[in-house]
């Protein structure tokens, strides 16, 4: 039936389109940049508003989208060409070499086990340390190992060669090169996320200054079992578990000096959900989110947050604190703000502060918008065709836009407009194929 | 490097130690102080609850003698820094404040064109002589020595405005202590004000807010306490006797300094030249513990 789609991105949105078009008996072709799908719902610890483990609930669909016999995931790839019109796009997808043969390698794990070279742990949030060559995480789709050349030994230095010496599948190849890909496809599913904003700007919050000053995804990775410390919340600068803990809301959005005008949508959820979490971890635990307005809108998310405050205890003081100040002795944190319930200007000592950051566009997006021939706006997210009647539509029939690619949202409404993209683009397929 | 010396009233009329200091060390790192003749007050942005356009006359008139003379302007004060930046910045915005500034200022030959650049003594420290010459030429170092630095909120803020350093996270004076051999780290209150523009309207309070930040100073092992800021000098120099009993420590006993005056120490100066017998605070300890070590 008719030619594939392309599906631009393997986070839960591009996956659940995938996956939609897929069960329709569609040919899908899913393209992504980094070694394995997954995005960054399998960074995270639970899922609002349901506590549901993130990774057990994305886990499947990604061995879904592996097994799926009409999807093909290219890893490591992305879109450098799209010319042609709805029904009949030419595509050209550029596929950097992995260095490990995909045929062969059985994810043993061996050859990171022996590699001598650590290099910062991206996937973990720069929180621990990975190998050269390494599988992203244990969950990976697909299970096989990859190699960062800009790391290598060999491809520096031109020694070592352990990790084809330790391979019992012979699945090393050095040899590898890039190679393109054409492609022959109906339409186009953008679902290239976000990226989290980096709060250093903001030097009252010590961001890069203060090792116990972390963002809302580096606590996600903290707390998580797969974490770097097995969910244990031992903080980053001397690995005192974190009994006392602070949420600042609203970082790096809502501002119009440093930061981004826009509403970031998810922090107060999240936030809620990682301080049940740590409470989960401890009751006795000391946490409290400093907001400015609750933004709690969906389905079960004020109950959420009313439990969150009658059950669990968490604190939430309406205030945005000015500033963070560590103890060099202690290295503990002063978190100044003042309450604006009250109009007092307090302080509060903890343990951690966490940096509840807006998601921001990807840069990649304007190199992909020209490719595509779509436009941007002002903060770099895909422009719809109609932000009220045509969400997931853009000015280019034939591409359709879902997920965090399009400004900040949840999951829920993701996966939604992925399966309403899936839609579109089926429409597509049916009325231009033959 | 060259610069009309711009010393403000708060120096000429007690911080002699401040003036002593800059003379006798900025010319050892190859900095030539040209005196400014006939300039009055920087303004003070405090007048501005009188007169807007008489402190911004009162500003560009010393910003024109330094154009008159054809050099940059070091003002020794944080306060006549901020007052000159603001004052560049409101005539740059309003050129019709600039026209009325300038009527004034042609009765006595003067004409104020925005030519003549406003510099900080850390900038010139810091930016223009760099570390590396700084250190070159030391002589003394001062191995040992605890410093807690202390910027003035003045040379940092409003953060549109001032580029002197990070108005979140100054370095620049820790760099600078460090440049001397001398040991520094950051401490919580390092940006916090030294009150002393409370003291008008509420000297208890002053003597409060300056009095906790000499207390945290003390307690992270600091030997003393060092600046740039003639103000906020006073306060934790002149004052501190006040401080001590206005907050009930006895205990309270921090040596405060001009960066100048440790600078000059290093580079070989005698303390008298230094105008350190002038500082209120109790100097002698550090003092005799850095030139001790070059005996």
């Amino acid at each position: 039936m008719g030619k594939p789609v392309l599906v631009i991105g393997g986070g839960v949105a591009g996956i659940q389109a995938a996956l939609d078009l897929a069960d329709r008996g569609l040919k899908v072709h899913l393209v992504e940049k980094s070694p394995s799908i997954g995005g960054v719902m399998a960074q995270l610890d639970k899922t609002f508003p349901t506590m549901d483990c993130s990774i057990c609930i994305l886990a499947p669909k990604m061995i879904e989208c592996f097994r799926h016999p009409n999807i093909t995931i290219h890893t490591l790839s992305k879109v450098t060409g799209v010319s042609g019109g709805p029904g009949d796009f030419k595509v050209k997808v550029l596929k950097e070499p992995r260095s490990v043969d995909a045929s062969k390698c059985t994810g043993c794990g061996v050859c990171s086990e022996k590699c001598p070279t650590k290099v910062k742990d991206e996937w973990q949030e720069g929180l621990t340390e990975r190998k050269a060559i390494h599988i992203m995480f244990p969950q990976a789709v697909p299970l096989i190992a990859c190699i960062d050349r800009d790391n290598c030994l060999y491809f520096q230095k031109g020694i070592c060669q352990v990790c084809s010496k330790v391979c019992q599948a012979g699945a090393i190849d050095y040899e590898q090169k890039a190679e393109e890909i054409d492609l022959d496809v109906s339409s186009i599913i953008v679902a290239t996320g976000f990226q989290e904003y980096d709060p250093s700007e903001l030097g009252e919050y010590g961001y890069s200054r203060f090792e116990d000053v972390i963002t809302a995804k580096e606590f996600e990775r903290l707390v998580c079992a797969s974490g770097p410390t097995g969910g244990h919340l031992n903080r980053p600068s001397d690995g005192k578990l974190a009994h006392r803990v602070a949420f600042v809301q609203c970082v790096g959005s809502r501002s119009h000096q440093k930061g981004y005008p826009f509403c970031s949508s998810v922090c107060c959820m999240y936030a809620t959900k990682e301080a049940v979490l740590i409470k989960e971890h401890e009751p006795a635990s000391d946490v409290t989110i400093f907001y400015m307005d609750l933004k709690v809108f969906g389905q079960g998310f004020q109950e959420f947050v009313d439990r969150a405050q009658s059950h669990w205890g968490v604190k939430y003081i309406r205030g945005r604190p000015g500033e963070i100040r560590r103890n060099p002795v202690t290295k503990d944190l002063t978190v100044w703000y003042e309450n604006t319930d009250t109009g007092e200007v307090a302080e509060k000592e903890v343990d951690l502060v966490v940096l509840c950051t807006t998601m921001i566009s990807r840069p990649e997006n304007k190199e992909l918008a020209d490719v595509l021939g779509l436009e941007l706006d002002e903060w770099g997210f895909f422009e719809p065709l109609d932000p009220v009647m045509n969400p997931i539509e853009t000015d280019k029939p034939g591409i359709f836009i879902c997920g965090c690619c399009h400004g900040p949202r949840d999951i829920p409404e993701s996966v939604a407009e992925a399966s309403g993209t899936a839609a579109c683009a089926a429409e597509t397929a049916r009325r231009y194929g033959q | 490097m060259k610069y009309a010396l711009y010393l403000g009233c708060t120096v000429q009329s007690d911080q002699y130690g401040f003036e002593a200091s800059v003379r006798e060390t900025l010319p050892k790192l190859g900095v030539e102080l040209v005196d400014m003749d006939d300039v009055s007050c920087c303004g003070f942005p405090a007048l501005s609850s009188v007169s807007v356009t008489g402190w911004h006359y009162l500003s560009a008139r010393n910003l024109a003698i330094a154009e008159k003379m054809g050099l940059d302007v070091l003002p020794l004060c944080n306060g006549c820094h901020l007052s000159f930046i603001e004052t560049i910045h409101a005539l740059e915005a309003d050129p019709g404040l600039k026209e009325i500034v300038n009527r004034n200022l042609e009765k006595e030959g003067l004409h104020y064109e925005g030519t003549a650049k406003v510099v900080h003594l850390i900038e010139v420290l810091h930016d223009v002589v760099g570390v590396e010459g700084i250190s070159e030429k030391v002589k003394t170092r001062l191995e040992g020595v605890k410093l807690a630095a202390h910027p003035g909120c003045h040379a940092i803020r409003p953060s549109d405005l001032q580029k002197v350093d990070d108005a979140e996270n100054p370095q620049k004076l820790d760099t600078l202590i460090k440049a001397l051999g001398a040991e520094t780290f950051d401490y919580p209150e390092k940006i916090d004000c030294c009150g002393s523009q409370l003291a008008v309207s509420s000297g208890r309070s002053t003597l409060k807010i300056a009095g906790e930040k000499l207390q945290a100073v003390q307690s992270y092992g600091f030997d003393g306490l060092v600046t740039t800021c003639p103000f906020c000098f006073k306060m934790y120099d002149g004052r501190q006797r006040a401080i001590k009993g206005a907050i009930g420590d006895r205990s309270l006993e921090v040596p405060v300094f001009y960066y100048t005056q440790i600078l000059g120490l290093a580079l070989g100066s005698s303390p008298e030249k230094l105008g350190l017998q002038m500082n209120q605070s109790p100097v002698d300890g550090v003092v005799n513990k850095i030139l001790g070590d070059d005996e």
